[in-house]
């Protein structure tokens, strides 16, 4: 579904990925994790040309999403991401959040994302908040609101930066909850977390990034049980 | 006692000499509706350009992108580096030198100098608030597919808008007083309209209070409505 081909990203003349190459399969939850400034941030946003790769070339279901002058707008419409900080858009209300690119991309009518957007609600128990700010919401609520914003585009995959890490504790649960169950609907999932919990539960596949390549990747069993990589040993000493 | 009486019958009375302040306070609301507008068009569109150009990485700036964000650098810097007064009389008496000294002429031509120049300080206004808006906002948008121009509009633009509306309100206000200055290109306005008065009368006292007494009583209401319409817009921060 996605290929990476010796993709590489530098800034200024900090070389913050190097030469990855990965291939994500329909259907994989694949869990990226490594230390602080190792690139995974990098990395995911260069998927969706967040980041503009420097080197190397990113295939998304047969388009060339690297490509000079490809339609990134519409290979973004099928790649949902969601943000450490929500993002939610702040002048709009929940409702509206959800249903201002559906509608202004022409997917839906207004009525039918509405719809859509009152269907969403009511998955993750929010359709109280409807009419409702981002101020106005809990960060594990607001998180909640941009998956199913994220949700509303009917995409293929689903990136995550870190999506539990500027939460309270309480709240954290309620969003891996409803990624598991996104995980279970069958969603390609690539999740960048320190949740070695939710990788070892829901990965299917485990990588290790440090140092802007990937050292290491597994499934979550042997990625816990028998690191073989020093300094995924570690790493996993320090967060396990 | 007796001479103030006299004095009001003189400058609103006699000759009818209302009309004067009555028709400049239609050219002088006139002249600042319109460059108003001018200038928000025009300001929002050099925010636009500008922030663009900031925003986009150096080497996906297109050749057009560029060059419009060297017009848009000249424009603000001969704007705001020349005084309102000159850029009015080079507008009157050099680019409309052929036409005729028509109160439409003129008002047309206030209109034009003042909207350009309003537009140079809304720019940088506007532009302040676009940069003010937390990038998320922008990355959250394109990453739903959206593209940097709807983005701007539906997310950006209206953040920014609230933000800066204080600023603006103050731009719109300096605009309103300013427009006094068309008196010079012999445009009546409320000014012109007083002193043409003063001139009629030999007495000073009663028109110019009359007329710093109704630019007071325009930006108070002016203030008052801003304030209405910053409480509106405050909806999306309530807790
Ligand atoms: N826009 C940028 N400009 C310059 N340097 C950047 C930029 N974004 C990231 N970097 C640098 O790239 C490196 C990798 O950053 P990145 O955010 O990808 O790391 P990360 O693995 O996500 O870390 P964290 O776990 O802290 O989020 C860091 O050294 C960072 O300083
Ligand atoms: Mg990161």
């Amino acid at each position: 579904m996605i290929y990476v081909k010796d993709l590489s990203k530098t800034f200024g003349d900090n070389q913050v990925i190097s030469h990855i190459d990965a291939h994500i399969k329909p259907g994989e939850k694949v869990v990226i994790v490594g230390p602080s400034g190792s690139g995974k941030s990098t990395f995911l946003r260069c998927l969706n040309l967040l980041e503009q790769p420097t080197s190397g070339t990113i295939t998304f279901d047969g388009q060339e999403v690297t490509a000079p002058h490809g339609d990134i707008n519409h290979i973004r419409q099928h790649m949902g991401m969601v943000f450490q900080h929500f993002n939610l858009f702040a002048n709009l209300t929940v409702k509206k959040n959800i249903m201002l690119a559906p509608v202004q991309l022409k997917l839906m009518t207004k009525e039918q994302a509405e719809e859509e957007a009152m269907r969403l609600l009511r998955l993750v128990n929010l359709e109280d908040k409807a009419d409702s700010y981002p101020v106005q919401l809990s960060g594990g609520q607001k998180q909640r609101i941009a998956i199913v914003r994220s949700l509303a585009m009917k995409p293929k995959v689903m990136l995550f930066d870190e999506p539990t890490s500027a939460l309270d504790p309480e709240m954290v649960g309620e969003v891996l909850e409803l990624m598991k169950k996104l995980a279970d609907d069958g969603m390609t999932m690539v999740v960048v977390t320190h949740e070695m919990g939710f990788a070892r539960e829901v990965a299917t596949r485990v990588l290790f990034m440090d140092g802007g390549v990937i050292k290491e990747e597994n499934t979550p069993e042997e990625f816990f049980s028998h690191p073989r990589d020093v300094r995924l040993q570690e790493f996993l000493s320090k967060v396990l | 006692m007796e001479s103030i009486k006299s004095g009001f019958y003189q400058t609103f009375i006699l000759d009818n000499n209302y009309q004067y302040f009555i028709r400049g306070i239609e050219i002088t609301l006139l002249v600042t509706v319109f460059a108003l507008v001018l200038g928000l068009v025009l300001g929002v569109l050099v925010a636009i350009i500008r922030s663009a150009h900031d925003q986009q990485p150096k080497n996906k700036r297109g050749i057009v992108l560029r060059v419009l964000n060297l017009l848009c650098k000249v424009y603000l810097t001969v704007i705001r580096g020349t005084p309102m007064m000159v850029q009015l009389l080079i507008m009157w008496f050099v680019v409309w030198a052929s036409s005729r000294a028509t109160d439409g002429n003129m008002v047309r031509c206030a209109v034009l100098s003042f909207g350009i120049n309003s537009g140079a300080y809304v720019a940088e206004i506007v532009r302040s608030g676009i940069m003010s808006i937390d990038k998320g906002q922008m990355e959250a948008g394109r990453s739903l597919g959206l593209s940097y121009v709807k983005t701007m509009r539906f997310i950006i633009i209206p953040q920014a808008f609230k933000n800066v509306l204080p600023a603006l309100g103050n731009e719109l206000i300096t605009l309103l007083k300013e427009t006094s200055i068309v008196t010079v290109i012999g445009l009546k306005d409320l000014t012109k309209g007083a002193m043409i008065v003063v001139a009629n009368t030999y007495q000073a006292l009663i028109p110019y209070v009359a007329i710093a007494a109704i630019y007071l009583t325009m930006v108070m209401l002016l203030t008052w409505l801003l304030g209405i319409m910053e409480r509106r817009l405050r909806k999306s921060d309530i807790r």
